[in-house]
């Protein structure tokens, strides 16, 4: 019960939110975007083939008109069919979404997991050499670009070495998909690994620092307790944060960029392509649900803070 | 209006004087203390500096001017002429290498210090007036801007800017001013609990100068490393931006040869890729080193961890 009523008022208090995201994204990329009246017309059209084409992409409408159109599509989660190939919009979304889901959960997994190990493992060294290397190592990840490192990665696996494909997505069992998941899997745990080694481990050494793990360290606790117990546990809040929140961005964003270069039909690149050519069911689509999917995280984020940690209250607004 | 004056009799100037010194070491002269026995801050500064003499030097026209030039053979190995070999029309890559240096530092500079701006205005105002509907109007303009995906939204604005060169300039300040306005945000609730705001208030100072010449100087420390960070960020979204067809319009970037070196690279054509890669690499890296050493000097808890 203490949840739904805080399920219910967290989403009521995502609305504005939503609005807000939907109300900018629409007025730059449908609004100002790309006109596509032309795209669909034969050559040298008449007047009213123009105004035709006009209305059945709802260019006549007026502003307010259009935005609530969105909104109602929205609520119903139904935004139509795709101007560009006329196939449904959840059919197309249901085509790619999966492809960047199974592109993107290893690298996703295996920087997180890598990044908390690393980060325990500088933090337990602070100091030492193990440290300065492990932070050398990070500084240098994040001083490259994710753009070379898959250029990188992509001539070394894919032309020197020729051990994976260059570029492609044709998946059907095990073995295909590691053939095809795997450089662009390496090169976004490297870029992952610089940023989230030094975050996790300014953290882990912020609660490493504290009374109750140099208690734990004097009473003589094996040095895997002390971490997994005294240190990891406890900085739970604010890895969960940092984790939950990088979901939407990597989704979209991430998989643009891998999508793009190794020409992988991910929703990355679908969107992409909507941009430029101006296909709004499409968009519409892909921006107003990742709002809504961070107002999703946000509150799930919640939840799990309560989760790990059983003193936060739901009810209380200090603790949402 | 003045402080009465207090007669401190003989040897007063004599007391005076280890205050004076006090006084001098200032908390930044103790924060350039700190900085300047930082080895790799320091590296990170020289790397930084050489590379802003580079620019500079293109932009008064000294060096880099060549870049366009098409005079030399296609794709030509490094030789004492080409010092890194030419691209496909025959052009100096070490020239538009040099060249791009000027156009990673006008983005920079131009996103580094807008957004700081914008981010400390906005963080000051809606620090101070926490919790009204100020304050939660700029809450929520910060949280819509983190919803929209960064790439979408450059998209976007270039898209609705109708090809203007400063269309990727907008886009990045108009995301990247979030997290300054947010640290901010923090630090002015923090200060303005202090006594030396309560005393401006209660001496009667209007609210705007209290803001703007009590409180913002305080977060300069602030600002000044969340514009290192947004620099490097600008840097290295130019790149990604450049590749999509969304960032530098005319001129050259390392983003621009980058992204037409994709296609060279599996020719086993290494050098526009290696050049751009790697001077971008070193100005990133060095800027990284700056900024965390800046960070460890302004902040001293910081500081070891």
């Amino acid at each position: 019960m203490e949840y739904l009523v805080f399920v219910i008022r967290k989403l009521a208090g995502g609305i504005p939110l939503v609005l807000g995201v939907t109300l900018i994204s629409f007025t730059l990329m449908v609004y100002f975007g790309p006109d596509q009246t032309y795209e669909l017309l034969s050559k040298n059209p008449t007047a009213e083939e123009i105004a035709q084409v006009r209305s059945e992409l709802g260019y006549d409408q007026p502003f307010w008109i259009r935005y609530s159109d969105y909104l109602v599509d929205l609520v119903t989660l139904d935004f139509g069919y795709s101007n560009a190939t006329g196939e449904r919009v959840a059919g197309i979304l249901a085509r790619t979404v999966p492809i960047s889901m199974a592109l993107l959960a290893p690298g996703f997994v295996l920087g997180n997991v890598l990044g908390i190990a690393l980060g325990l493992l500088a933090a337990w060294h602070r100091g030492g050499w193990v440290d300065k290397a492990i932070m050398g190592f990070a500084v240098v990840g994040m001083s490259i670009s994710f753009l070379v490192v898959i250029i990188a990665f992509q001539v070394l696996f894919g032309v020197v070495l020729d051990w994976f494909p260059v570029r492609g997505w044709n998946v059907h069992d095990l073995s295909s998909y590691l053939y095809y998941v795997t450089v662009p899997t390496l090169a976004s745990v490297f870029v992952a690994l610089g940023y989230n080694t030094r975050f996790f481990r300014a953290v882990l050494v912020e609660e490493m620092t504290r009374d109750h793990v140099r208690t734990a360290r004097a009473f003589g606790a094996a040095p895997a307790v002390i971490l997994w117990r005294g240190v990891l546990m406890n900085a739970m809040i604010p890895i969960i944060t940092r984790i939950m929140f990088s979901i939407p961005l990597i989704v979209i964003s991430g998989s643009l960029l891998i999508e793009t270069y190794f020409g992988i039909p991910g929703v990355g690149k679908v969107t992409f392509d909507a941009i430029t050519s101006g296909d709004q069911p499409v968009l519409k689509a892909v921006v107003g649900l990742t709002a809504i999917g961070f107002v999703l995280i946000l509150i799930t984020n919640d939840i799990l803070y309560k989760w790990v940690d059983p003193r936060i209250s739901l009810t209380r607004e200090s603790a949402a | 209006m003045s402080l009465p004056e207090i007669d401190l009799g003989a040897g007063a100037d004599a007391r005076l004087e280890p205050a004076d010194r006090l006084r001098r070491r200032s908390p930044w002269s103790r924060a350039a203390g700190r900085f300047s026995t930082d080895r790799a801050a320091v590296t990170g500064l020289v790397v930084v500096t050489v590379f802003f003499v580079v620019a500079l030097g293109v932009w008064l026209g000294w060096w880099g001017g060549n870049w366009a030039e098409t005079g030399g053979g296609q794709w030509q190995s490094p030789s004492a002429e080409n010092w890194l070999g030419t691209t496909i029309l025959g052009q100096d890559i070490f020239a538009r290498a040099v060249y791009s240096t000027r156009t990673a530092f006008e983005i920079g500079l131009v996103v580094a210090i807008s957004s700081t701006l914008l981010g400390g205005l906005f963080g000051a105002i809606s620090g101070y007036f926490a919790h009204s509907p100020v304050d939660a109007a700029i809450l929520w303009l910060k949280g819509v801007l983190d919803s929209i995906p960064f790439y979408l939204f450059v998209a976007a604005v270039a898209f609705a800017l109708d090809g203007q060169p400063f269309a990727m300039h907008i886009a990045m300040i108009a995301t990247f001013w979030t997290t300054t306005a947010r640290l901010v945000r923090g630090e002015v609730i923090k200060l303005k609990r202090l006594e030396f705001v309560e005393a401006a208030r209660s001496v009667g100072l209007a609210t705007p100068r209290i803001i703007a010449r009590h409180i913002v100087p305080n977060t300069f420390h602030i600002l000044l490393v969340q514009a290192t960070i947004v620099f490097v960020a600008a840097i290295k979204s130019e790149v990604i931006l450049s590749f999509l067809g969304l960032g530098v319009q005319d001129g050259v970037s390392w983003g621009l040869m980058i992204a037409e070196s994709t296609t060279e690279v599996i020719a086993g054509r290494y050098w526009n890729f290696i050049a751009a890669s790697s001077f971008m690499f070193v100005l990133v890296m060095g800027f990284n080193l700056f900024a965390d050493g800046l960070q460890d000097a302004l902040d001293p808890k910081r500081a070891g961890r």
